[in-house]
Formats: C-alpha cells, sequence, structure tokens
C-alpha cells in the first residue's frame, strides 16, 4: 500500500512540475525559416503585395476606420475578439516590435509580452510565410502606415481561450510545423500551394475546424484541406472533391472570381467579398494563375457535361401553368426576372442557381440571407460595377422565403434539404436586430 | 349616350385584345384584398372634403361604370387613389414647373396653363362645375341621375360648361387620374386586388417574359403587384 501511495505522490509531483514548466517556463519564438544576405533590402512594393495577399486589412481595418487602426468585432464560436492596432503608433501599434518579435506574432500567435494571440489571428497559417514576406511585411508595417492612436475594447471570451495558458495548450496541438515546403517542382504549383496554405490563408475559412476548433488541416496533402468550412454562418464551399462547385469550372473562371467577385457560374457573397475586394483583386495575373493552377490540380478537373435539353423546372416555370406550386410561382413572380427560368442567369451579372454551392450549401443560412437581404458585389479594378440584388425581406413571409429557398434547393440540378419556416424567422430576427 | 365617347368603348378595345380573351379564365382568381380596407363609403379622405369626395365617387364612377364584363372605377377603389394622390407631391404640383407665363389663349399642345396645382383645380372645379349642373341639370353633379352625369360629364369634357381658364384643365386633370387609380399599382391605393389588370390580362411587375416571346398564345398566369401579392 505504501509502495503505491508513494508512486502516486511522485507521479503527481512530476505532473505539477510540469504544469508549472508549461506556466512559467518562457515561451520559445520561433526564429527566420531562411538565412537572408546581411544587407537583404525589401523591394520597392513587396509591402504593400504582401499585405494585399496575406490581407491583413480584412481584419485590421474596422468598417469605415483609419487603415489597420484595429477594432474590428470579430466574433467567434467562443467569443468576440477585436483585432489589434497594428500601425506604427509606439504606444498603442506595433512601432516597439522588433523583427523577431513581429515575427513571433505571425509565426507564433505570440505578443513581446509573451501574452497569447486568439487564432483569430490565422498564425496555423502564417507559419508558412516566407522570410522574405515576413521581411516585407515589417517593413510596411514599421515605414509605410500612418501611426494611429487608437486602442479597442477588451475581448469577451469563454473558456480556455480567456486564459493564457489555455491558449499555450491549444497552440501545442493545433499548430503545425513552421516554414513553408513546396510539394510540386513546377513552379506555378508551388507558389499557388504556398499562397493557398500561407498568405492568403483560404484554409482558414475554407476547411473545417476540429473539435479544439483547429483547422482540421493546414496543407494540401490532407484531404481534410479546403473540403469545406463554416465563416460567420455562411458556409465557405469545398474547394476540391466530388461536391465542390469550381471542380467544373476552367481555370479562367477562377481567377476571374478572385479577381472580380464574379464569373460565368458564380457571385462572391459573405465573408468571401472581403476576400476579394481587399486582398485577391489585388494579385498578379501571375500569382493569380498559380492559385487556379494549384487549386485544379486538387481537383480532378470534371467539366460539367452540357445539360440537354430543358429540366423539368424549366419546363414548369416556362409553361407559367397557374395551377403550378407556390414555390415555382415565388421564383416566377421575384427571381426568373434576372436569374431566368433555367437557373442560369447571364455570365459575370446575374449569377447561376442551377449548381451554386451557396443555394445548395448544407446549412442555407447563405441562402435565407441573400434572399431576405439581397447582395451587392465589391467593385473591383477589371469589373468596377456594384451589382446589386435586391432584398426581398419587405416582399415576402418567412412562409414564403422558406418555400422559395425549398424550391430552389430542389430545382433544376439541385437536390439538397428542404428550408424550415424557423430557419427563415431566426436570421429575420438576426438581421433586424442588428 | 353616344355622344360620350369613354362608356364602355374603351374597355370593349381593351377586352378585345388578345391579352383580353384570358379574362374570363382570369377573373375568378383575382385575390379580394380590397376586402381588407374599409368600404369607400366608410373611407376617411386625407385631402377631399366630403362633398368633394362625393364628386369624385359619382364622376368616376361614370368614367368606368361597374355594369360592365369588368371591375368598374369604385371596384378599383379610384376615389382614394385620387384622394391620395391629391394629398401628396402630385396636389401640390411638387414636381412640376409652375412658375409662368401662363397664358390660357396658348395652344393645348403647349401644356398646361395654370398657376394652380392639381388640388387646387380640383378644389375649384367641383364647385364651378357643380354650378353648371345645378343650373342645366336641376342638381349637383352627385345628385344626378346617370343619364344627367352623363350629359354634364360630355359637356364638362367638350369644355363647354364655362370655367375659368385657369380651370381649363380639370376635365382632362380627372380623366388622367382615373385611368391611372384604375391602373396603378395597388400600393397607391387604386386597382384593388389587382382586378383591373387581372381584366385586361396585365401580368404585373414580374419582370422576364423572355420565353413567352413570340408565343402566339395567351400567357395564362394572373399578375404580381410591386409588394408581390398574387392575383
Ligand atoms: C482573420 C483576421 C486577421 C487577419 C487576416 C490578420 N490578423 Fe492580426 N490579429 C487579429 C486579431 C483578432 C488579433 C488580436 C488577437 C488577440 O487579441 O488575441 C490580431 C493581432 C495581431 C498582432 C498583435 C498585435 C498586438 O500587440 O496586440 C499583430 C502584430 C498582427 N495581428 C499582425 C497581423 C499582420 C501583419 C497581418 C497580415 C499578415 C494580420 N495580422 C492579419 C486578426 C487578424
Ligand atoms: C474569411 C473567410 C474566407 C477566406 C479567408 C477565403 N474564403 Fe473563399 N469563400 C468564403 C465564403 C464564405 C465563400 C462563399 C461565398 C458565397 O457563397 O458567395 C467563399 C467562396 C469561394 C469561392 C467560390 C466557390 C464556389 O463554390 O462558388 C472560391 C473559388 C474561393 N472562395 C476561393 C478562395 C481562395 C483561393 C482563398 C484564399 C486566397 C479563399 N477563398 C479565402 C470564405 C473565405
Ligand atoms: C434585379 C435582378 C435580380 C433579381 C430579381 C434577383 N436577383 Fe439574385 N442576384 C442578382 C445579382 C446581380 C446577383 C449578384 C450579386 C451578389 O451576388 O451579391 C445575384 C445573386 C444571387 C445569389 C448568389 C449566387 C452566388 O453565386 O453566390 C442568389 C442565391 C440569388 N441571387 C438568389 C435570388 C433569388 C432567390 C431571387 C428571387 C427571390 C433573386 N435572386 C432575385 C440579381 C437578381
Amino acid at each position: 500500500m505504501n509502495r503505491v501511495l508513494r508512486v502516486l505522490l511522485i507521479v503527481a509531483a512530476i505532473a505539477m512540475v510540469a504544469f508549472l514548466a508549461f506556466l512559467y517556463v518562457p515561451v520559445q519564438r520561433t526564429p527566420a525559416q531562411m538565412v537572408l544576405a546581411a544587407d537583404y533590402a525589401v523591394p520597392e512594393g513587396a509591402g504593400a503585395y504582401a499585405m494585399r495577399i496575406a490581407d491583413c486589412a480584412a481584419c485590421h481595418t474596422a468598417e469605415g476606420g483609419q487603415p489597420f487602426a484595429g477594432g474590428r468585432a470579430i466574433i467567434s464560436p467562443v467569443g468576440t475578439i477585436y483585432s489589434s492596432n497594428i500601425t506604427p503608433d509606439p504606444e498603442t501599434g506595433v512601432g516597439r516590435y522588433t523583427l523577431s518579435e513581429f515575427r513571433a506574432a505571425l509565426y507564433d500567435g505570440v505578443r513581446p509580452d509573451g501574452s497569447h494571440l486568439y487564432p483569430a489571428m490565422p498564425y496555423e497559417n502564417y507559419r508558412k510565410l516566407t522570410e522574405q514576406d515576413i521581411r516585407a511585411l515589417y517593413s510596411y508595417f514599421q515605414n509605410d502606415v500612418p501611426p494611429v492612436k487608437a486602442t479597442q475594447p477588451l475581448n469577451d471570451l469563454a473558456f480556455p481561450f480567456n486564459l493564457s495558458w489555455g491558449l499555450r495548450a491549444w497552440k501545442w496541438v493545433a499548430l503545425g510545423e513552421p516554414g513553408f515546403t513546396a510539394r510540386s517542382s513546377d513552379a506555378d504549383l508551388a507558389r499557388g500551394q504556398y499562397l493557398v496554405e500561407g498568405p492568403g490563408h483560404c484554409g482558414a475559412c475554407h476547411s473545417p475546424r476540429n473539435a479544439l476548433m483547429a483547422q482540421a488541416a493546414l496543407t494540401g496533402a490532407d484531404p481534410a484541406f479546403l473540403s469545406g468550412g463554416q465563416i460567420a454562418g455562411w458556409t465557405a464551399p469545398p474547394l476540391r472533391g466530388a461536391i465542390s462547385a469550381i471542380q467544373g469550372w476552367s481555370a479562367h473562371d477562377i481567377t476571374l472570381i478572385l479577381a472580380t467577385a464574379r464569373n460565368a457560374h458564380s457571385a462572391i457573397n459573405g465573408e468571401m467579398q472581403l476576400v476579394v475586394r481587399d486582398s485577391s483583386q489585388y494579385m498578379t495575373d501571375g500569382d493569380l494563375t498559380a492559385i487556379a493552377a494549384y487549386l485544379g490540380a486538387l481537383n480532378q478537373r470534371a467539366p460539367k457535361p452540357a445539360a440537354e435539353g430543358q429540366t423539368d423546372t424549366e419546363k414548369l416555370l416556362i409553361s407559367a401553368d397557374p395551377s403550378m406550386d407556390l414555390g415555382p410561382r415565388l421564383y416566377l413572380d421575384n427571381c426568373a426576372a434576372c436569374h431566368f427560368t433555367n437557373g442560369r442567369g447571364a455570365d459575370e451579372v446575374f449569377p447561376e442557381l442551377d449548381g451554386s454551392s451557396l443555394v445548395t450549401a448544407e446549412s442555407p443560412t447563405g441562402l435565407i440571407s441573400m434572399i431576405l437581404q439581397g447582395g451587392e458585389l465589391p467593385s473591383t479594378a477589371v469589373r468596377p460595377a456594384r451589382l446589386r440584388m435586391p432584398g426581398f425581406a419587405y416582399r415576402l413571409s418567412d412562409d414564403e422565403v422558406a418555400t422559395l429557398a425549398t424550391f430552389l434547393r430542389q430545382a433544376w440540378s439541385n437536390n439538397t434539404d428542404a428550408v424550415t419556416v424557423d430557419e427563415v424567422s431566426g436570421l429575420r430576427q438576426l438581421d433586424t436586430a442588428n | 349616350m353616344p355622344q360620350f365617347p369613354f362608356h364602355r368603348t374603351r374597355r370593349s378595345f381593351l377586352a378585345g385584345t388578345a391579352a383580353g380573351a384570358a379574362l374570363s379564365v382570369l377573373a375568378f382568381q383575382a385575390r379580394a384584398q380590397a376586402a381588407k380596407e374599409v368600404p369607400l363609403a366608410e373611407y376617411t379622405p386625407e385631402y377631399l372634403s366630403p362633398a368633394e369626395y362625393a364628386f369624385v365617387m359619382a364622376a368616376t364612377a361614370r368614367l368606368i361604370p361597374s355594369e360592365g364584363d369588368g371591375p368598374g372605377a369604385l371596384d378599383a377603389r379610384v376615389p382614394v387613389f385620387i384622394d391620395r394622390q391629391l394629398a401628396g407631391d402630385f396636389g401640390i404640383a411638387a414636381d412640376l414647373y409652375m412658375e409662368g407665363p401662363f397664358n390660357p389663349e396658348a395652344d393645348p399642345n403647349l401644356g398646361t396653363q395654370t398657376a394652380l396645382p392639381p388640388a387646387e383645380i380640383y378644389r375649384q372645379g367641383i364647385p364651378a362645375f357643380d354650378i353648371w349642373c345645378a343650373d342645366t341639370q336641376g342638381g349637383l353633379f352627385a345628385d344626378l341621375d346617370t343619364d344627367a352625369q352623363d350629359i354634364a360629364l360630355t359637356a364638362l369634357s367638350n369644355g363647354e360648361v364655362g370655367l375659368s381658364a385657369d380651370l381649363r384643365e380639370f376635365w382632362s386633370l380627372l380623366l388622367q387620374n382615373t385611368k391611372e387609380g384604375y391602373f396603378c399599382d395597388p400600393q397607391y391605393g387604386g386597382n384593388a386586388g389587382m382586378e383591373s389588370w387581372v381584366y385586361i390580362g396585365f401580368p404585373g411587375a414580374r419582370g422576364n417574359f423572355d420565353d413567352w416571346v413570340g408565343r402566339q398564345e395567351v400567357y395564362p398566369l394572373g399578375p404580381v403587384n410591386i409588394a408581390g401579392e398574387r392575383a
């Protein structure tokens, strides 16, 4: 008996020491993953470009706020988090950051004082940034951005994310190896992989999250990577696999939607609009082509066979038969003007609803929101028109929206679950509350 | 009443078009939105006085009578439309150039020649016309029998009732507003239940009939209004 007790005590003591070490041993900061020449100088314009491809503005510039002064509320499943001021202001911004402290913020999610950043800051992905891009970003945020004095509200998070050691433990589990390894010797594919896995942090939205709320995969070698996720209630559709809409798209379709938020099939709404508005529209043609090549390689590209003749849905809609059900009737009365009876709209103007990943997403949130509130495409250099779809909240009851959405999810070649009235009422209340 | 040009003939014309052929099929589908609203007789006008409202009811009832094969002006609640228009921007000519010069002798093709905004034309035109009715037909317009009313309206339309130059537009305004109230989107108070759209086979604010262009058939689906209601 005594012996057992003694062993238990020893085990407990070791666990205690380990836990204290975990709490008090200083956090490690990942060093540069590549040695650059001592006289390395950031090329002209590289700072601003790195900021664009990594989309720092999306989170660090509040809507209508000063550039990079932070304060944007990010609503996450574990609470509300406010982005930091990353202008070079020494007191409230990053003016006092050294290069290695700046790198540690991006690689390890650690502040100079050793406190841990909440992973709303996508360091899981930024961990793959090249040293050149780190230098470019550092130079940009020290020299090119005007300093702004601004503090942000305190974060309001649930356990364990409200505790520094909780975040530390989380990182032990969630973070992958630092640095980037190309899986292809093809320059385009390697560059595309880098942009997607690293700075573009596409996986932060397009990959599912595991039980710990970490990205389920951080590299394309893992089939979970880009297999679809959720963001702000919307579905970030799968960008690979049999159910991904983009596997039927050409490389041009992909570059076009990243550059202009619209293409022959789809239009970009939800959080992805910010990606296009602040980031991908600024990518060079070479980088867009690289992303398209990489996404193409993740998919066995299978262009959709051209539809033969009219679908039953189209025939019904064209018949204008007064005895048709309410769903198709609502579509004719409200939507067919722009999206047409074949559900294929018009290239780069009215997106397709047949085969649309927004319409057929498992969660109908995006579709219901589009019907209630409508949408507006961002103006981009190549396509400046802010194409608008009107909202129908004033015109359709919850019942009608549910009936219409259900119709759309089962119209043409679509085949997804029905939408309930409760789902619509919930979203309408949320909209009116906001 | 052979000299009265607007009786029946215009509706026969509309009903005679290809679209009109579908009417008898469609008429029963009209949803009676009007039922939700107060009866015309109990409507409290925003602009018109009780006497003016009585005139508008009586006059529009003769311009588009209910005793035909489609809805009349009263079924479509045209008086409500007119009252609400006169109470709003239209009544005060908010969108019209009103600086003059006004020349009552000018060719009618040169446009309105009065300093009076539409609401004021009704306000002054109705009593002036009623005086003519009393003198020649023996009563206020609203109190005359329908034959006498038709004679009076015919005289009004021919400019034979001695209105002052300022009121020269009274007749054309009344007629135009009656048509507008009959065919407007129901949000403006007229075209109750979209019945006049159903009657002429107008499919409403649906926006795209691409698939039907060139088809020599009657479009079968009833109308939808701007609020998205179906009839
Ligand atoms: C998806 C949103 C998001 C993106 C994109 C993002 N950040 Fe952040 N960042 C945050 C949030 C949220 C915080 C605050 C985290 C916290 O309070 O724990 C933060 C914190 C930081 C901090 C720590 C500042 C401090 O002392 O509090 C730095 C430095 C930083 N980000 C730099 C960047 C840079 C550089 C980029 C672009 C390469 C970037 N961030 C992109 C969300 C983001
Ligand atoms: C902040 C979250 C977020 C990030 C980061 C993000 N996306 Fe998206 N993405 C979305 C959402 C949400 C949609 C769905 C938009 C819609 O339904 O209109 C989407 C849609 C798309 C689509 C259209 C897919 C379809 O089926 O219609 C493509 C292509 C795409 N994203 C590519 C990318 C690439 C490439 C990146 C990285 C450079 C990226 N996204 C980064 C959230 C994100
Ligand atoms: C006046 C033209 C118009 C009408 C009417 C219209 N839309 Fe749209 N719709 C658009 C435009 C333009 C877009 C692209 C703008 C955007 O996505 O924000 C769009 C986008 C959409 C999208 C997003 C597609 C994607 O690829 O992300 C959906 C879903 C949609 N509409 C459904 C509907 C439904 C359902 C109705 C009827 C209730 C409707 N639309 C009526 C013009 C219209």
